[in-house]
């Protein structure tokens, strides 16, 4: 089942293209990495399907609803949820009350008492192992708690359809595969769709099951992870990043 | 569950419940013992009314600035829109008076609320809500000024419909403004613990990972707008029977706007019981000035600068946070930390 | 009719005048002076003041120009220091409450010191015609002092190496620091730039009406809802939206009554930020 479909989807700024016309299906369950060289309009189309900067032209439908002129909270509602590259989190409130607030304003459908969303928010937090970190102010997470955090966040309003955006750059190994578990668990626990913005190769060879290119604001490329990558045309579109695909 | 553990919870319940609505029932009952004190003076009487009267302007700009960071430059005009209306409705048009006061606060709370959409639909929402409200407030002056028919102009307005009531005897109307004082705080405190608090922290934080959160930010900060101006508007109605004469400067801005904002920095944006304390050290300043009346309004303006540049967060709880810093009274708690046995930390 | 749009030119042009210096530190500082009018106000006080002593025009005008301009100058060097240190939002509004309180304090001190005073400058002469209209020689000449300035301020932006510097810090003070501009120097010229250009719009205005020394309030918030509709940040924008709302103001007066002008302003800066948020002459976003 094709739970997003973009079409002809650009976005401009100040007249120029950044996102220059995607077309792209993406089947539930999927999970699907983003990439491309910087500047490339990745973190840029997600932020368009996120409501968080919404499209100059094209259409965007979420399980069969248009949603490319919605806000980003009425997307999010709808079981379209984000996480952005750099952490942003409510310093007035505690790691639980942070992921809390995800799951009270977040959720498909009604919106659950705050008893119940301080539940999902301690059931999100045991799922990205910050459990024991809940009463804490968030300044005290190191950066990788911080992106656990808003994982967390993201999760506790138990969204269908996941937009992760470099949540993985400047992670240690250990780390790196943490995230890797905690997204694959994602997936296979809750049934999650995952489109995400990658640098780090490693990262994207084991766990990305499709693999999407841009280049230039679009679709260079798209297919299994090994056929992309030795693709001459990626390849070349990658000639001075380094591209090595076995870490 | 099990029964051990619903009772705790109940109990701590109770125990949380009064943690949050004592300190409201503890300023009452100190603010109940002033007119003890004054109550042979109609002068005085007057002084901590009005004192009362801007303790409740000053709550509800906290509702408004404190909880959704909007800068509402229109205070006094939201109260006047009130009273005005109320003062004409009644004087003029022979409506009963709380009927009158009803319409004036829904009045005020649908142009708040209007305001607010205007402002915070664009980005730079400081800048864009203090142009439209500052721009309103004049709009009011004016209004006020040029619709002699209905206001009486520069020579005020005489509102009768509650000479025969307790609003216009000596000290009954400071207990009927301690009496909404109490309203505004409760209300505080009840949206504070609701979703709708919730939403103004989240928001107040960072919009947008409030908006990715799910929290529509424009719909709460409209919220914000619609119940402070309601709350303005009532207390100005009230105020405009209380006093039984209104005019232009009743509501001014130099006399309210100014005002309301040194005491809420004062008392601490953002804290239920700053607005309290900040209008009660006010109108204690003022009192010890009244000599020096002429001088108020640019002691105001020092007292803004001096505020905004020494204490951004309030004197008291700037003193308040010096003094946990020297006792070692350490972190604040955090009664919502659960710690499951045997979760390793990761790092 | 004719007359009353005329009119309506004349208060634009000085409407325009000031919502120009208003937008010029916005730009440049992403400070919203809420003291503007104040300037202005201040200028006109030490003008009066100083004709009341038996000096000229000449002499009174620039001893006014100048109070304005170094009082804005203060303020950039003072105040506002721990502004400029701020981002975002916190910056915005912590400029904008101490303006807020640089002007209640202002505000204060003439309502203490003069309550009562005014300037008023008399131009003599006869009435001239303007396509069939009898115009006072004092709007005329205003209205030429808030043209020249505007047209002055034009020049300097866009062919001075300084105003030049002013224009690249206003598009990106990151790139104009690279470029080996200064751009506290930059900002707090352009302070006392304002501060005069403040000052001069007091000058204009006595021609036409007193400047009475409560009007400071007034003043800032018509300077306010100029730059808004003109796009905040836009000298050439806040110049035409200053003359068309002085042309609406005015007509909407005489049709309407005074009492109905800023509504219709405070409409049209709404509308603006609803619809246009850039300002009348600004891209869509």
């Amino acid at each position: 089942m094709t739970i997003l479909r973009l079409r002809r989807v650009e976005k401009h700024f100040g007249g120029l293209p950044a996102v220059a016309g995607v077309d792209l299906d993406v089947e539930a369950g999927e999970i699907l990495a983003l990439v491309g060289p910087n500047g490339a309009g990745k973190s840029t189309l997600l932020k368009a399907i996120s409501g968080l900067q919404p499209p100059t032209r094209g259409s965007i439908e979420f399980d069969g609803r248009r949603i490319e002129g919605m806000g980003a909270h009425d997307v999010r509602r709808l079981g379209v949820a984000m996480v952005l590259q750099t952490p942003r989190w409510f310093e007035s409130m505690t790691v639980e009350e942070n992921v809390a607030l995800g799951s009270l304003f977040g959720s498909v459908g009604r919106r659950p008492s705050l008893s119940t969303a301080r539940g999902h928010a301690r059931r999100a937090l045991e799922f990205v192992g910050l459990a024991d970190r809940a009463g804490e102010d968030v300044a005290s997470l190191t950066l990788h708690q911080q992106r656990f955090l808003e994982l967390a966040r993201a999760l506790a309003g138990e969204p269908r359809l996941l937009l992760l955006d470099e949540v993985m750059a400047g992670l240690n190994d250990t780390e790196l595969q943490a995230s890797i578990d905690i997204v694959r668990t994602a997936r296979r626990e809750l049934g999650v769709t995952v489109i995400w913005v990658e640098h780090v190769m490693k990262a994207v060879m084991s766990l990305a099951e499709r693999i999407v290119v841009l280049n230039f604001g679009q679709v260079l490329a798209d297919g299994e992870p090994r056929e992309v990558m030795t693709d001459p045309h990626v390849v070349s579109a990658y000639l001075g990043d380094e591209i090595d695909i076995h870490g | 569950m099990s029964g051990i553990s619903t009772q705790s919870t109940s109990a701590s319940r109770a125990l949380e419940l009064f943690g949050a609505y004592s300190p409201i029932a503890l300023t009452a009952a100190l603010l109940a013992l002033v007119p003890l004190r004054y109550s042979d003076s109609r002068t005085m009487m007057t002084v901590i009314i009005i004192g009362m009267v801007f303790a409740a302007y000053t709550i509800a700009f906290n509702i408004i600035l404190g909880s959704t960071g909007q800068l509402f430059l229109c205070t006094g005009a939201l109260a006047g829109i009130g009273g005005f209306t109320s003062a004409i409705l009644t004087s003029k048009h022979g409506w009963p008076f709380i009927p009158s006061i009803v319409l004036g606060t829904l009045l005020a709370s649908a142009i708040g609320g209007l305001l607010s959409w205007v402002a915070v639909r664009r980005s730079l929402d400081a800048i864009f809500t203090g142009v439209v409200t500052l721009a309103f407030s004049l709009s009011y002056e004016n209004l006020v000024l040029g619709r002699k028919d209905l206001t009486g102009g520069e020579n005020g307005l005489r509102v009768k419909a509650a000479a025969d009531t307790i609003l216009t005897t000596r000290v009954a109307p400071y207990y009927v403004f301690l009496g909404l004082v109490v309203v505004y705080l409760v209300l505080y405190r009840l949206i504070e613990r609701s979703h709708v608090g919730w939403a103004f922290r989240s928001l107040r934080d960072d919009e947008v990972a409030a908006e990715l959160s799910g929290v529509n930010v424009t719909r709460y900060r409209v919220y914000a707008g619609l119940i402070g101006s309601a709350m303005l508007g009532l207390a100005g109605a009230l105020f405009a029977h209380n006093r039984e004469f209104i005019a232009p400067t009743t509501f001014a801005f130099g006399a309210v706007d100014v005002r309301v904002l040194v005491m809420l920095v004062f008392g601490g944006i953002g804290s239920m019981l700053g607005p309290v304390i900040g209008a009660v050290a006010l109108t204690i300043v003022d009192e010890a000035l009244v000599d020096f009346a002429q001088l108020r309004i640019m002691l105001y303006g020092i007292v803004i600068v001096v505020l905004f540049l020494g204490f951004r967060r309030g004197v008291v709880p700037s003193v308040a946070a010096l003094r946990e810093r020297l006792t070692h009274l350490g972190r604040r708690s955090t009664p919502a930390a659960v710690k499951p046995p045997g979760s390793t930390p990761r790092s | 009719m004719k007359a009353v749009f005329l009119d309506g030119i004349v208060l634009g042009l000085q409407m325009g005048l000031l919502g120009v210096g208003l937008t010029l530190i916005y730009g440049l500082g992403g400070v919203l002076n809420l003291s503007h009018g104040q300037f202005a106000v201040l200028g006109a006080i030490v003008m009066a003041r100083v004709l009341q002593h038996g000096a000229s025009l000449w002499m009174a005008v620039p001893l006014g120009l100048l109070a304005a301009a170094a009082v804005a100058v203060l303020s950039d060097l003072t105040i506002m220091q721990p502004v400029y240190r701020l981002r975002g939002e916190a910056r915005v509004l912590l400029g904008l409450l101490l303006m807020l309180g640089v002007g209640t304090i202002i505000d204060g001190y003439l309502e203490w010191k003069y309550p009562i005073e005014a300037l008023n400058i008399r131009i003599s002469g006869d009435p001239i015609s303007i396509i069939g209209v009898p115009m006072r020689v004092g709007s005329l000449v205003a209205s030429a002092i808030a043209l020249a300035a505007g047209a002055a301020l034009f020049v300097f932006l866009r062919y001075t190496t300084f105003g030049r510097a002013t224009r690249s810090i206003i598009e990106d003070e990151e790139g104009a620091r690279l470029c080996g501009i200064n751009p506290a120097l930059v900002r707090t010229l352009i302070f006392g730039l304002s501060g005069a250009l403040a000052g001069l719009v007091a000058v204009s205005r006595a021609m036409t009406s007193p400047v009475i020394s409560t009007a400071g309030v007034e003043l800032t918030i018509l300077a306010l809802i100029v730059a808004v509709v003109g796009g905040l940040g836009s000298v050439s924008g806040a110049f035409v939206a200053g003359v068309l709302l002085g042309i609406v103001n005015t007509v909407s007066a005489f049709y309407i009554g005074t009492y109905i002008t800023t509504i219709v302003l405070l409409a049209a800066a709404a509308l603006t930020i609803v619809f246009r948020p850039a300002g009348i002459l600004g891209r869509r976003a």
